[in-house]
């Protein structure tokens, strides 16, 4: 053998320079993510953790909300508030462009937030009522008719994506050479390919308005809609990161050595829920009694999520929100009682012939299934329907269907859940409810900044929930994900579809 | 002179025969024993267990198999064993009551387009033809998709599924038989289309018969079971068993025996039906010969 092969030394120099460029890239990469596929596209409307992991890829918001429930400025560099809180002036960032390369303009975000009122967006929960102008190419100035004490969390809210002025259908698939031309966002990705229902490819922004970011080249998002082939995929390498795995697959990721578990304390919780209105099961206030002390939360918590979630009130607000949480007495579980209520209620032993349609998510068809059980032994029987995650929310079922169980996820603010499920014609009142004593109570809080005063008022409100609310909460849980080694910078959201991408970075 | 579909000529004398036939051979024999098993199942396994299928036992989640649970609990504190048992019904009677539909249907058919033939024969085939272009759980799959889960539409959907193939054998079988000498013998006494069909052609064709059901009831159990796993068939808490296959997979590093035992029935019931069925297609290939 030649003491001093040319070739070999050329080899040996090119391997160590590609690998020294793999060890030191910080820019570049893909990063590939797992999730059940998104239904509804349009940014002012869609709600799903996969609906809005599409958009706030693609466009950009003036105000962030981060992962720890802090406001950030994203768009909006700076906001003033007037004294009387009802005039709020929003300074924009310069020299933002969209994707199509027009520049980024007051006129742009007045349009978004129009189109949101126009749309009945639910992001008009917290918002409320508002009137938008543009001051100047910069300069966006809202007006409020009383003070609003949520009105920056509305801002950011997960439906606020800035648009570009004047675009008559964002998010629909286009005719001709470019199908993606209504997907124009500042965002950081620009979509390069959409396979509905099996995948989404994204490729940085290269003009993106903040500097180095984002860090990876590629995002491409996978469809997986079953949360156990989701687990398979990342184990086997078929992407990178996946959102919401249930509570007892943990174990089966936790021994996995080059997957690292991300868990965040949320306000994550199934929502089992009577539609209230007249003429459905839950109109009688003793039925929605007799359903709730037929209910043994205490033995849904040990069964199906080990004793590890938290059981808290039947509304929605846990002790994630500090003050906001107020402890009061437990409901019982007394299954003869409740069958003491049917009968008073219904003149009947036992009531029945009632479908409960379950949503297809974590372990909900296992509470569903447990559920039945109990119920069973406090009277009442139901025929439980496993419904897939994109048919419950796509058909609206969950809004029309007199018993079922539906997913709500984190929220930045309880506020949030009373505006948009509670109060007389929410946009998501799955249930119907019409309490004019709670709407009164809600806009009251939204009102209300300070804090001691507005906790009061949550705890009225909570006392209602308790006495008569057509909801019964089993459990708030933790969030899980999960990621690989060799992704780092990733921030899981407490709303996972709200994660932050830009400062992710992907080596080997 | 053996054929694949000599008549058997006197009923008594193949009874007897056919028993012996089998015993002789142990794998069909095994087969057939399993799913007479089965069978019983079917319709006792309920007497037997000790609890019910969704009875959910207080601080027994996720035990191992013992005297008490012979295949332990399931995640949520099930009787596995109590819902294997209960289980068989939904997975050998449905797909039991959609073959009988589909075999019954799929004779009278076969034998109609086999002795008529003709324009009706043309045009008929040609539609099972296409029918049985597509695959068989494609097409399940997009029916139970529109129909919605129920056991109505499952039945349906098998016999939707496999009317054509008994169609095609049975016509095949009553165009060979047609063309034998006992035919034109009994259309020249004048023996009714009746008569002919039921009385000389059916006998004829009831080793084909007797096979395919066997194997179409195999596919059938196979089918439902395919479609309980994908949450298309019945709806939880239904102790079917491919659907505990499937509910069992997110535990599977806990309580492997959750899914060991329903997915181990499906198998050994399918396996059995096959054997049950390749020992009768050998008997009645020979039995032509013995004579």
């Amino acid at each position: 053998m030649k003491a001093s092969n040319p070739r070999i030394f050329i080899a040996v120099i090119l391997t160590l320079l590609v690998g020294m460029a793999g060890v030191t890239q910080a820019q570049g990469g893909t990063l590939r993510v797992g999730i059940n596929a998104p239904e509804v596209l349009d940014p002012a409307l869609g709600s799903a953790d996969s609906e809005i992991m599409f958009n706030r890829n693609i466009y950009d918001y003036l105000i962030e909300i981060l992962p720890d429930g802090n406001l950030a400025p994203s768009l909006a560099a700076s906001w003033d508030i007037s004294e009387d809180g009802q005039t709020y002036t929003f300074t924009l960032v310069d020299g933002v462009t969209f994707h199509d390369g027009s520049p980024f303009t007051a006129a742009d975000v007045v349009f978004t937030f129009n189109r949101l009122k126009e749309l009945d967006s639910a992001a008009l929960g917290l918002l409320r009522d508002f009137e938008v102008t543009a001051a100047d190419d910069l300069t966006v100035v809202f007006t409020l008719p009383e003070t609003n004490a949520d009105f920056l969390f509305g801002v950011g809210s997960n439906f606020a994506a800035i648009i570009k002025d004047g675009t008559a259908s964002p998010n629909v698939l286009a005719e001709g050479d470019n199908p993606y031309v209504n997907f124009n966002g500042t965002g950081p990705f620009v979509l390069t390919d959409y396979r509905p229902g099996e995948s989404a490819t994204l490729s940085a922004n290269t003009s993106y308005w903040r500097e180095g970011e984002p860090r990876i080249s590629t995002l491409e998002i996978l469809y997986i809609d079953d949360p156990l082939a989701q687990i398979d995929a990342i184990r086997s390498g078929v992407v990178d990161v996946i959102f919401r795995i249930p509570l007892d697959q943990l174990p089966t990721l936790e021994a996995e050595e080059s997957i690292n578990i991300i868990q965040k304390t949320t306000n994550l919780h199934p929502v089992v829920r009577l539609r209230a209105d007249a003429g459905h099961l839950g109109e009688d206030v003793r039925i929605r009694e007799a359903f709730k002390l037929a209910t043994d939360r205490n033995q849904i918590n040990e069964l199906l999520l080990d004793g590890l979630g938290t059981v808290a009130n039947n509304d929605p607000v846990s002790p994630v929100y500090g003050p906001f949480y107020h402890e009061l007495p437990q409901p019982e579980y007394d299954p003869a009682r409740a069958c003491e209520l049917i009968q008073e209620a219904t003149g009947q032993e036992r009531l029945g012939n009632i479908t409960f349609y379950v949503v297809e998510a974590f372990n909900y068809p296992d509470v569903g299934i447990v559920l039945q059980q109990q119920w069973a032994s406090g009277c009442i029987d139901v025929e439980v329907q496993v419904r897939p995650e994109n048919i419950y929310y796509g058909s609206n079922e969950w809004m029309e269907v007199d018993l079922g169980l539906t997913g709500w996820g984190h929220r930045p603010v309880p506020q949030s859940y009373f505006a948009e499920a509670y109060v007389t014609g929410g946009p998501f009142n799955e249930s119907h409810w019409s309490n004019p004593t709670l709407d009164a109570l809600v806009a009251e809080a939204a009102r209300t900044a300070d804090i001691a005063a507005r906790s009061a008022i949550y705890r009225e409100i909570a006392e209602i929930f308790a006495a008569e609310g057509p909801i019964i909460i089993p459990f708030f849980t933790p969030v899980i994900g999960a990621v690989v080694q060799g992704v780092d910078g990733l921030d899981m959201h407490t709303f996972p579809g709200r994660t932050d991408f830009r400062t992710v970075t992907v080596t080997g | 002179m053996t054929s694949l579909n000599t008549p058997i000529e006197s009923a008594g004398a193949s009874g007897s025969a056919f028993v012996r036939q089998l015993a002789r051979r142990p794998l069909s024999l095994a087969g057939t024993i399993i799913v007479l098993l089965f069978l019983l199942l079917a319709l006792f396994g309920p007497l037997l267990a000790a609890y019910d299928y969704d009875q959910l036992i207080p601080g027994a989640r996720g035990l191992v198999p013992s005297l008490e649970h012979p295949f332990g609990t399931d995640r949520l504190g099930r009787d596995v064993f109590s819902r294997v048992l209960w289980g068989a019904r939904e997975v050998i009677l449905i797909p039991g009551i959609a073959t009988a539909l589909a075999v019954t249907l799929g004779t009278a058919l076969g034998l109609t387009l086999g002795y008529f033939g003709g324009w009706l024969d043309e045009i008929v085939s040609r539609l099972l033809d296409s029918l049985l272009a597509i695959p068989a759980l494609v097409l399940a799959l997009v029916l139970v998709g529109t129909i919605g889960p129920s056991v109505i539409g499952l039945i349906g959907v098998i016999v939707m599924l496999y009317v054509p193939i008994v169609t095609r054998v049975i016509r095949s079988a009553t165009l060979n038989i047609r063309a034998s000498g006992y035919i034109e013998a009994a259309k020249l006494r004048g023996e009714s289309t009746a008569y002919i069909l039921f009385r000389e052609i059916l006998p004829g064709v009831l080793p084909a018969l007797a096979v395919e059901a066997a194997l179409r009831f195999s596919y059938a159990i196979f089918l439902t079971a395919s479609l309980g796993f994908l949450g298309l068939g019945v709806q939880p808490p239904s102790p079917d068993w491919g659907r505990m296959v499937a509910e069992a997979r997110q535990n599977f590093a806990r309580s492997p025996w959750e899914l060991w035992f329903p997915a181990g029935a499906i198998a050994v019931l399918v396996i059995g039906v096959n054997l049950m069925a390749d020992g009768l297609r050998r008997i009645f290939r020979y039995e032509g010969q013995l004579r």
